[in-house]
């Protein structure tokens, strides 16, 4: 009996579970060094020719005879549209998780949970198609002119820009993208808070906001900002529908209203039928870049929850 | 009852038949977008005259040249030419001219007509940003009598690896010296300005959308969506229109295809080739000159040269010329199992 409880004897289903779920670890951990091989591997040349000075560089012109390859113009769009795009997905998420989970009529919230929860489930080249169809002539036409008008002593909003296609699309479209991830681990979160606590803070006579603002929200914090990260994780790493609605070109500016490009987003457009090899490998160089950079995000993330 | 037996066996017979044929070959291809159409209206008559499958992904050029060197295809198609790199790569690939067309410089401008007149160093400083509205007197010098507006140009290109950018690129470097040492030409360059878009619906859509706007697609597209385009002037000085008269006039300058790489280059000819649309080009087809599929591909790319060709016009591929053909005909007999 007691060398049951312990497990102390080995039995075949333990022991068959053990390495099954053991090689699937090993497996991802293999997985893992295999990608960042063959992506070091991949990027040799360019490395070799350009070492640490690309990773700043503003340049890329694959037309021989004039090839210079750099990745400073997609690095500053990739921090800038993934910040932005969490900055404005956070609290619409947040606000959306609190009404799911808190505040919503209870036969609301079954059908908008599933709804919000749809969103995610929406490939990502189908919200780029819609952001080139709708959301981009809708912004060109009706909200940069207004922010440009109200705030355009502000760099960020500089003059519309003519077809749509933009930062600041982008990031629309990203935060679009990453509200659902944020919006679903959060409600999670605040459903998770322990009934009593709530119960004894409203018996305490405070009102709603003050409950959630002193017992879920400190409660969920290392949870947040773990979806938050994730949410971010996903903005970087995004690369067909910032293809289609940033437009492309090269060089560092404020203007969101401008065209401009990402790490990702230019991986996509050109891998296919790179010209020279030279090409290919500064490609998989910005890469190599992106792997870096998610792995920033990932170890932050890790470290935040544990605080 | 011994109808019901006749019956049966012609059922099976009928269906032994079928079975044979959806058993045979299957051609697969990818690359270009704009040989697609063409492609497309292959596969029919193709499946009537042999019993081939034939399956073409229209992923763009580059896209076909990355295929056809990871064999992951029967063939490739790309409209630019293989470059030395990519040759190395692909390791005993041949290059055939397998069809023949032009690029059209789509515009959207309210109240504008059709067919707008433009040439090829206007069209290099449109792109480059120096001209930057649609009453800039480099245009109005070429449409006198049509009042343009002050309106803003915003330019559109592909930002995929793309033979149509090539195509474009290859005729701006042509007409102006100073795109030439700036940019120069290829499936992607390194444009000062504008909005990039994947592939050419991408930038048909973007035109579409975008009052003022000036972009290049390959003219079945163009006609297709229902675009307006320029009518672009030749070195004779004409207005030539990307239509089968300005294609030929175009064929007609290069009829000798490189020795090694069978390149044509038929971009901007001289001023004798009074009729020629200046944005024209061939697209070739990528195969290995050795594979277990010889035969099969041998036979396809025959009829595709010859027979194929006749449905070229109605979409604007011209058939190609007979010098050309020769010179097709000669590279794909090389191919060997």
């Amino acid at each position: 009996m007691s060398s049951v409880l312990t497990g102390r004897r080995r039995r075949p289903g333990d022991l068959s579970l053990q390495t099954v779920a053991g090689a699937a670890a090993l497996a991802s951990c293999v997985l893992v060094g295999l990608v960042v091989w063959k992506v070091v591997d991949g990027s040799r040349s360019s490395l070799h020719a350009y070492g640490l000075r690309f990773v700043t560089r503003v340049a890329w012109n694959p037309v021989s005879g004039h090839e210079l390859y750099g990745a400073g113009s997609f690095l500053f769009g990739t921090a800038l549209t993934s910040a932005l795009s969490l900055l404005l997905a956070a609290p619409l998420a947040l606000g959306v998780a609190l009404y799911l989970s808190e505040l919503a009529p209870r036969a609301l919230r079954g059908p908008v949970t599933a709804l919000v929860e749809t969103l995610a489930a929406i490939p990502s080249v189908v919200v780029g198609l819609w952001g080139i169809l709708v959301l981009g002539p809708l912004l060109r036409d009706h909200v940069e002119p207004t922010l440009h008008a109200a705030l355009g002593f502000i760099p960020l909003f500089g003059p519309p820009s003519a077809s749509g296609s933009s930062v600041f699309t982008a990031v629309v479209v990203l935060a679009i993208m990453i509200l659902p991830i944020v919006a679903s681990i959060s409600r999670e979160l605040f459903l998770a808070v322990p009934g009593n606590l709530k119960e004894a803070a409203l018996a305490l006579g405070t009102t709603r906001w003050e409950m959630v603002r002193g017992v879920v929200l400190p409660h969920a914090r290392g949870g947040i900002a773990a979806a938050l990260i994730l949410g971010l994780g996903r903005a970087v790493g995004e690369a067909i529908a910032v293809t289609q609605v940033i437009g492309g070109g090269i060089g560092i500016h404020w203007n969101l209203f401008a065209t401009g490009d990402t790490l990702a987003s230019k991986i996509a457009a050109q891998y296919q039928g790179a010209t020279t090899q030279l090409q290919t490998s500064s490609l998989v160089y910005l890469a190599l870049i992106l792997l870096a950079f998610s792995l920033v995000i990932n170890v932050t993330a890790q470290w935040i929850v544990r605080r | 009852m011994p109808k019901l037996g006749a019956i049966i066996a012609i059922a099976l017979v009928a269906a032994a038949a079928a079975q044979a044929r959806t058993n045979d070959t299957t051609i697969t291809g990818a690359g270009s977008t704009f040989v697609a159409p063409l492609v497309a209206q292959w596969t029919e008559p193709l499946g009537r005259a042999y019993g081939y499958t034939l399956q073409y992904s229209p992923i763009g050029s580059g896209g076909g040249i990355t295929a056809i060197t990871n064999r992951t295809v029967d063939f490739g198609a790309s409209d630019a030419p293989l470059s030395a790199d990519q040759f190395t790569a692909c390791k005993g690939c041949l290059q055939i001219p397998w069809a023949l067309s032009a690029t059209a410089v789509i515009y959207n401008l309210d109240g504008a007509k059709n067919l707008l007149h433009m040439n090829g160093q206007t069209l290099a400083k449109v792109f480059t940003g120096q001209i930057t509205r649609w009453n800039d007197p480099a245009i109005a010098k070429l449409n006198r009598g049509i009042k343009l507006p002050a309106q803003q140009i915003a330019t559109v290109h592909r930002s995929d690896n793309s033979g149509t950018t090539y195509n474009f690129t290859d005729y701006l470097s042509s007409a102006s010296p100073a795109w030439r040492s700036k940019y120069g030409k290829g499936v992607s360059v390194a444009w000062p300005s504008g909005t990039g878009q994947r592939g050419s619906s991408g930038v048909a859509a973007a035109v579409a959308q975008t009052p003022g706007s000036i972009g290049y697609v390959d003219v079945a597209y163009a006609l297709k969506s229902h675009l307006k385009y320029f009518g672009i002037q030749n070195r004779a000085g004409r207005y030539a229109t990307p239509g089968l008269k300005g294609i030929l006039g175009a064929a007609a300058s290069d009829v000798r295809p490189d020795r090694t790489t069978n390149e044509l280059s038929i971009v901007n000819p001289p001023t004798r080739y009074e009729l020629a649309y200046p944005i024209s080009t061939y697209t070739y087809v990528i195969v290995p000159a050795q594979t277990a599929k010889a035969a099969e591909l041998r036979k396809f790319l025959f009829w595709a040269v010859t027979k194929g060709q006749a449905y070229g016009p109605k979409l604007l591929f011209q058939p190609i010329p007979r010098q050309v053909l020769v010179v097709a005909e000669k590279a794909i007999a090389k191919i060997h199992a």
